[in-house]
């Protein structure tokens, strides 16, 4: 089973970004599970959300505490609560434009993507959540085609204008592109 | 066809799959996605029930009673403190013989404030006459809420019913779940025949003072809970034969040659069934027996699965201050005779994560509590 686990901010997709994982492996033909924790939504609040993937019926429910992922989609936060349960063999992708300042670049299991500024130019607004999944697709290496990503991307945001789909589908192939698998 | 999608989804598909007629229901918090679902869909035309949107869940009740009353079926959705709102009416709608069925989206009480998951508010409407079936995934919302339908709307049962959904850990948690056809669900459940039902053409009076008569009606009720025992069984087989997904009011897992067992409830057994797995993987001949149907109780089922086992922990995701887990305490009186360790695990109030290892630690637990002599105990699975 792999174990994904997403934290964010309120109103930066991080619930969107767990969900768009599960779609996309689920299109992959995998059994998934994905869920997010929360108190009374506001923006700007720490939130966390959780994917499970498995080629078998998943069982376990609820937090993820020992992630084999762990996507930090904003810099801001308590590291050490975003990190608990992470070892080194953890693969731990973070947003962040200040990844020397804040000691990450010389780590081996992490990987530092300037997502918010990604999203910003292509996009428009500061949501970084497809960057990063273009990111983690491309290190799950072939267990979901991007092509899947993409048709997750266009069902899950149907309901909003056809630019802002293909501006996601955009900022998930940067994301994708921006990494050696 | 099959789509991911969370409990709240799968619970506005079980009522738009039933031709539900009407949904009263109160729109605010508590209220759950679930029925802005069904709102949204009813706008979009892609449901065709109608909706009467009241002041409080008291009202929202007391609308589906007079709903139900005119021989239509009706739908409603609550959670925590909405449900406790709704209380004083459950009695009414039981003992009309109203078979209203109804999802609870359960999530821990005030004060302090939670939103996550936790029993206290459906184990609340305990003995308030309805019948009680609880889900551990979303194909379990989906299935088992068509299923209530038939079960009480059956003119030998006619009680109202509850199906319980577990708050975030299955209303926000999105899974894979098989939707059947429309045309297979109208087979499984054609459109409802009330017995009788409120018309001014024939003008009747329901719920008056009957006084001596009084008793005889609450037996009556209580003859229905032991007609539907059999008839939920028949109705899950009917199910089983015709959409391939097997159910019983017990579930057993992992039992044939268990030693010990666990007895649970809802969306965390799943969890649980995990540390089963992980637990035999050691050498632990564990089981564990879900309780589906809550009311009526599976007395001979529950007996029947758990009378081979040496140790028994019943994991409650509930309390009752001042006496600990409330289905311990079903299940200690079920045993009683039998000599088992008996032990109570309280865990997960207002949704605190269990996660596997915590699981496998209570099963390690109970094992060792079958060697000792001290009797049974009672733990609070914190930290």
């Amino acid at each position: 089973m792999l174990e994904v686990r997403f934290h964010g901010r309120g109103g930066a997709g991080v619930k969107t970004a767990a969900q768009l994982l599960g779609k996309a492996a689920f299109l992959s033909g995998f059994q998934t599970q994905d869920f997010s924790l929360y108190g009374a939504e506001r923006r700007g609040a720490p939130v966390v959300s959780f994917t499970r993937i498995d080629k078998k019926k998943i069982l376990e429910r609820g937090y993820i505490t020992k992630p084999d992922v762990v996507v930090i989609l904003d810099d801001s936060l308590d590291f050490d609560r975003m990190l608990k349960g992470t070892d080194k063999m953890t693969l731990i992708l973070v947003n962040t434009n200040r990844s020397h300042k804040l000691g990450l670049d010389k780590k081996e299991n992490y990987i530092c993507t300037d997502a918010t500024t990604i999203a910003l130019d292509i996009i428009g607004r500061p949501i970084p959540n497809t960057v990063m999944l273009g990111v983690l697709v491309k290190k799950l290496k072939g267990k979901i085609p991007f092509k899947n990503l993409e048709e997750a991307i266009e069902k899950k945001m149907k309901r909003y204008s056809e630019k802002i789909i293909e501006a996601n589908k955009r900022a998930a192939k940067v994301g994708y592109g921006s990494i050696h698998g | 066809m099959k789509k991911i999608m969370d409990g709240n989804e799968a619970g506005a598909w079980a009522a738009k799959l039933a031709n539900v007629q009407v949904i009263p229901n109160f729109p605010v918090t508590p209220q759950t996605e679930l029925i802005e679902t069904l709102a949204k869909w009813k706008v979009d035309g892609k449901f065709k029930g109608d909706f009467l949107d009241v002041e409080s869940e008291h009202s929202v009740m007391s609308a589906a009673v007079a709903s139900e009353a005119t021989g239509v079926r009706t739908f409603t959705a609550s959670s925590s403190q909405g449900l406790l709102l709704m209380h004083e009416v459950f009695y009414i709608a039981s003992g009309m013989r109203l078979p209203i069925v109804m999802i609870n989206v359960s999530r821990g009480l005030s004060a302090p404030i939670t939103l996550w998951s936790d029993h206290n508010d459906i184990l609340d409407q305990r003995d308030t006459g309805w019948m009680m079936f609880f889900t551990e995934n979303n194909q379990e919302v989906i299935d088992l809420t068509l299923q209530a339908f038939k079960i009480a709307e059956n003119h030998k049962v006619l009680l109202p019913c509850f199906v319980n959904l577990d708050g975030f850990i299955l209303s926000y948690t999105r899974e894979p779940v098989k939707i059947p056809t429309q045309k297979a669900v109208d087979k499984f459940l054609p459109k409802y025949k009330p017995v009788t039902y409120l018309d001014p053409k024939k003008p009747m009076n329901l719920g008056i003072p009957v006084m001596e008569g009084y008793m005889k009606f609450r037996l009556q009720q209580e003859a229905a809970m032991e007609n539907a025992l059999g008839l939920i069984k028949k109705t899950f087989k009917e199910w089983e034969k015709k959409f391939g997904r097997k159910y019983d009011v017990i579930e057993r897992f992992m039992m044939d040659d268990a030693v010990i067992a666990l007895v649970s409830v809802g969306a965390m057994t799943s969890t649980a069934k995990a540390a089963v797995l992980e637990a035999r993987k050691k050498g632990i001949k564990v089981g564990l027996v879900k309780i589906v149907v809550y009311r009526p109780f599976p007395f001979k089922e529950l007996e029947d699965a758990l009378n081979d086992v040496v140790g028994i922990g019943v994991c409650d995701q509930n309390i009752a201050p001042g006496y600990g887990g409330i289905i311990y305490h079903d299940v200690r009186s079920l045993m009683y005779g039998y000599k088992r360790t008996i032990n109570n695990y309280i865990l997960g109030l207002g949704g605190k994560s269990v996660p596997k290892e915590k699981y496998v630690e209570i099963i390690e637990d109970l094992l060792e509590s079958t060697t000792k002599v001290e009797g049974d105990k009672v733990m609070y699975i914190f930290d």
